[in-house]
């Protein structure tokens, strides 16, 4: 007698449950649309914030890492980003803490080599949230470091650089004398002396990254010892621009461009240059923080340095063109010195080794001897990720005018 | 162009904006008006002009709309030192902060935008090819324009009536009023048309020697061209050589660090001399000796 009477409470329970249920669901963000379901798995928001080191709309560094971040916030619909553009060095440890602490940001991507420090001292003060430095080597259990690297891209600009130079000067205006760039202007001459043993690279260095005007400066002074050909390390097209404006008044550079598509900017000058894919690395990096892979525990290792293989840089000055049409005959009808491939061919040849998984080809093999003949990398060898990416990288290769010190 | 040449040319490029900015200041000191907002004044015609230039699609039109926006800009602190009589150094050293900051709040949507119009080098056939006077025949209008002006400036300031005028009003104001000059006016005009020159030197800049937008484009350019003033004597005629030293001085560094020169110590060199040279000129007997108006930076008010 009594069984009826217990069930009918339970029905009466289930129902109100079930109606309970159904409110919160429908009141809590519409039926069958659980946020941050798209993806196949259930997932927390998740707020990024970015530290940038120059402006936005600098047409280079920071504002291909501010396309990236635009890029993985459209592709992840849990994801929600915030940013801080210009930040000096000497400030940034007080704009990530904001960022952290007023913005409530769970994951804090800081983006220049001299927010390292920094970003490992708030990561220590703040150990549950998620840190990633971008170029540095410092790491803690809650902060990771990433960076694609672009010296194999480099070297391949250095080879047709070589080629195509025909007073035998090369220019490369740089930034700062850090072992990323010096990284890069060695690489860059490796690939010059492959295809012309006899060319010289000549460095100016700048000490900012982002300076339009001592960017000309520097290009300008170059053009007047006689450099026809010109890689940087600087943030804007202005020097882009200007080997334009030189073409335009009947004298032909060749400009490998930086960071950004910047052929349409010097369609009559810009032979090649380096590409960034940086939502490559961002979207892997959230992704595996939305999963759980990453945590505040386990980032002490996780150090990602991603090159052509993994698709996070490309060879060109527009995406897609790895060559500026223009130039190819010219590459093509240059051989490397001693040898029966063409310049054109060997860029291409060795781009294609350089994307396999084993990676078989590296321009850093040996010999390589500096400025003062010393043998830096054996014969035969490759270098090691020490001697690439540390303070070891402080030196030049041998065909290189200029200080490595600045 | 020989290296010599092309050195010359780009001193002369990189001057340029200095040497404007100065010959304005030095009517103005001459008058008796100190703007120590020159650089909010250059910063404000940079913008301008950029922006003008962007959304028209022509750097004349850019460049006009600078010399008014510098003009109008310094209008303030002519109001403020000379009709209502206020301390010349706060009221420069607020023009230039306020300046500074309107245009970064104003411009950072700018940064990074190319211009759509650039204005071609006249390169003088023949002149030059001359091995280091060539440097100075290879330049865009503006270059060539600012050194006739600067002759026209010594003529009108050392040879005319108005001249004078003007300078008698920075030494003995209440000479030129017992005269019938209305001593107000003349301060005024002076103080507009540095502001003109001021505007102009600041698009200089943005339009021509870098075509780029950023926050602190004008880079301490200001202050030099107030130390040139010194420099110079207050002659116009001087800043010529002391705007193109200056420059010189800026664009070297690129060309020494071949010789392992440090291009941090090179570039502390424009606001080292900067400074000494401001530092001499403010101590009271060398002012007088170098030959600085008398009545510079004082309020001029009718005894009645």
């Amino acid at each position: 007698m009594s069984i009826p009477k217990i069930s009918g409470i339970m029905v009466l329970l289930i129902a109100i449950f079930f109606a309970v249920g159904v409110a919160i669901g429908y009141v809590a963000g519409g039926w069958g649309k659980v946020p941050g379901y798209e993806y196949g798995m259930p997932v927390k928001k998740l707020k990024a914030g970015f530290i940038y080191v120059g402006p936005v709309e600098d047409f280079g560094w920071t504002a291909a890492h501010d396309q990236a971040r635009k890029h993985v916030e459209k592709l992840f619909p849990w994801l929600e980003t915030v940013y801080v553009e210009s930040v000096e060095e000497a400030e940034a440890a007080r704009y990530i803490e904001r960022l952290v602490r007023e913005e409530g940001a769970d994951i804090v991507f800081t983006t220049s080599y001299g927010f390292m420090d920094p970003t490992i001292d708030v990561a220590q003060r703040y150990p549950d949230k998620l840190f990633f430095h971008c170029s540095g080597f410092k790491r803690r259990p809650n902060s990771g470091t990433y960076f694609v690297d672009f010296y194999q891209v480099y070297y391949l600009n250095g080879l047709m650089a070589g080629a195509l130079t025909k007073t035998g000067k090369v220019g490369y205006v740089a930034a700062h004398p850090i072992p990323e760039v010096i990284r890069h202007i060695n690489a860059f001459a490796l690939g010059v002396k492959e295809a012309n043993p006899e060319a010289k690279v000549y460095v100016r260095w700048l000490h900012e990254w982002y300076a339009p005007e001592l960017a000309r400066e520097a290009a300008q002074a170059l053009v007047s010892i006689g450099v026809d050909t010109l890689a940087f390390t600087e943030d804007s097209t202005a020097i882009v621009e200007f080997a334009q404006q030189q073409y335009e008044q009947g004298k032909q550079l060749y400009v490998f461009s930086h960071y950004s598509p910047m052929q349409n900017v010097g369609p009559d000058v810009v032979v090649s240059g380096q590409l960034v894919h940086w939502e490559v690395i961002y979207a892997d990096i959230l992704m595996k923080v939305a999963l759980n892979v990453y945590n505040n525990t386990n980032l002490e290792n996780v150090d990602y340095l991603w090159m052509l293989k993994e698709g996070a840089v490309e060879l060109g000055g527009k995406p897609g063109v790895p060559v500026n049409p223009k130039f190819i005959d010219e590459l093509k009808n240059k051989y490397l010195p001693g040898k029966s491939i063409s310049a054109y061919d060997a860029v291409m040849n060795r781009l294609a080794l350089m994307k396999e998984a084993n990676v078989p080809f590296d321009p850093f093999t040996g010999p390589i001897m500096d400025q003062n003949g010393n043998i830096k990398i054996q014969a035969g060898q490759r270098a090691t990720i020490e001697q690439l990416f540390t303070e070891q990288m402080n030196w030049f290769v041998d065909n290189i005018i200029g200080s490595p010190s600045g | 162009m020989d290296i010599a040449a092309s050195i010359l040319a780009e001193a002369i490029r990189s001057g340029t904006p200095l040497l404007l900015a100065t010959l304005g200041e030095i009517y103005c000191e001459r008058s008796g008006v100190l703007n120590l907002g020159l650089e909010g004044v250059m910063t404000i015609g940079a913008l301008a002009g950029f922006v003008a230039t962007l959304a028209t699609g022509s750097v004349w039109i850019g460049v006009f709309s600078a010399m008014i926006a510098g003009g109008l800009f310094s209008l303030i602190h002519a109001f403020t030192s000379i009709s209502l009589g206020a301390n010349q150094t706060v009221s420069g050293l607020a023009l230039t902060m306020l300046g500074t900051g309107v245009s970064s709040l104003i411009g950072g949507k700018y940064v990074g935008q190319p211009l759509p119009e650039r204005l071609q080098i006249f390169q003088i056939p023949v002149l030059s090819e001359i091995p280091l006077a060539g440097g100075f025949f290879v330049h865009d209008p503006i270059v060539y324009f600012s050194i006739v002006l600067s002759i026209m400036m010594w003529f009108i300031l050392f040879k005319t009536r108005i001249g004078i005028i003007i300078r008698t009003i920075g030494e003995k104001p209440e000479a030129a009023d017992a005269a019938g000059v209305n001593v107000h006016l003349v301060r005024y005009l002076c103080v507009l048309s540095g502001g003109f020159l001021g505007g102009l030197g600041g698009a200089y800049v943005t339009l021509f020697y870098t075509p780029f937008w950023k926050e602190g484009i004008i880079r301490g350019r200001g202050w030099i061209a107030l130390s040139l003033t010194i420099f110079s004597l207050w002659n116009p005629l001087g800043s010529i050589i002391g705007a193109y030293l200056f420059g010189g001085v800026e664009v070297l560094q690129f060309y020494l660090q071949e010789y392992r020169v440090p291009a941090s110590l090179l570039r502390t060199l424009p606001y080292f001399t900067t400074i000494l040279v401001l530092t001499t000129g403010s101590i009271g007997f060398m002012r007088k000796r170098l030959g600085a108006p008398a009545a510079l930076g004082k309020p001029y008010r009718r005894e009645s």
